[in-house]
């Protein structure tokens, strides 16, 4: 293992282009990761995402969008702070690629700049990861959301 | 130290750890409660200078402590500088895997939603 990259992947059983909605859309994002999101899935484009309640104890990141081609790959910086230029040095790169793979996706994540950082932000995370750690609290959230795009499909 | 010379540390310890003798050195250090240059020499595939060289490495960053042992010094790992390395990536690894299981449960309900 690379210490300073994480790198990630899941095989999907959806196309593609959902899986692209999911891991790019800021509707979706929230479905796995923050609490808000607010950014425009466009390269380029800069927004936040929040964490927790930001007036107890919540955190709030900047978001900026890097490569988007749908549906293939998204990548994006994120922990500089909001409304702060996202550079090499003061965030992370997430970078998701999707390939199809059968009846479904290959989905590979990995998140660098742990090593430009240095360790502060490895611990900011973990400080992030005191809100969203495992399925305790999102399988409760999970099942309505989905049934709630299931409903939507439906309409 | 300020902080300027903390990131130059942490910068190093990133470093340290992510070659791979070094991690497998460290499994040796860890699996044997100990060991030297020579030792450790004997169980890798690179020389006994090469292996001195990457206990400098790590001794600089604190992740073996140097004891005197007749005409060699014997290295130990610091539990306590490895524990915090090692937590801290596997705390944003395990937070990945978690979020790429969300990722996947979303896409295939979403998935299933269409096709009905």
């Amino acid at each position: 293992m690379e210490f300073a990259t994480i790198e990630r992947e899941v095989f999907v059983e959806a196309s593609p282009e959902i899986v692209f909605e999911v891991v790019s859309s800021p509707e979706h994002i929230k479905g796995w990761w923050p609490d808000e999101a607010d950014y425009e899935a466009t390269a380029g484009a800069t927004g936040t995402i929040s964490f927790g309640d930001l007036s107890d104890g919540g955190h709030i990141a900047g978001f900026t969008v890097i490569d988007v081609r749908p549906p293939h790959l998204f990548s994006f910086r994120w922990t500089q702070p909001a409304g702060v230029l996202a550079v090499e040095g003061n965030s992370l790169l997430v970078t998701f690629s999707l390939s199809p793979s059968g009846h479904g996706t290959l989905v590979k994540m990995s998140e660098t700049g742990f090593r430009e950082m240095g360790w502060e932000v490895a611990v900011l995370e973990e400080t992030y990861n005191d809100h969203i750690s495992g399925w305790d609290f999102y399988m409760p959230r999970l099942a309505p959301y989905a049934a709630g795009i299931s409903a939507k499909a439906h309409a | 130290m300020t902080p300027k010379q903390m990131s130059k540390v942490d910068d190093e310890l990133w470093s340290a750890i992510g070659d791979p003798t070094r991690r497998q050195m460290l499994d040796l250090l860890l699996a044997d409660s100990g060991g030297t240059a020579t030792s450790l020499g004997q169980q890798l595939p690179v020389t006994r200078q090469a292996v001195a060289k990457h206990l400098a490495v790590l001794d600089r960053v604190g992740l073996v402590n140097a004891t005197a042992a007749g005409r060699e010094k014997r290295y130990h790992v610091d539990a306590a500088q490895l524990a915090k390395a090692a937590a801290q990536l596997a705390s944003v690894g395990s937070a990945w895997d978690a979020r790429m299981q969300r990722i996947k449960q979303l896409a295939e309900s979403m998935q299933r939603a269409q096709k009905k």
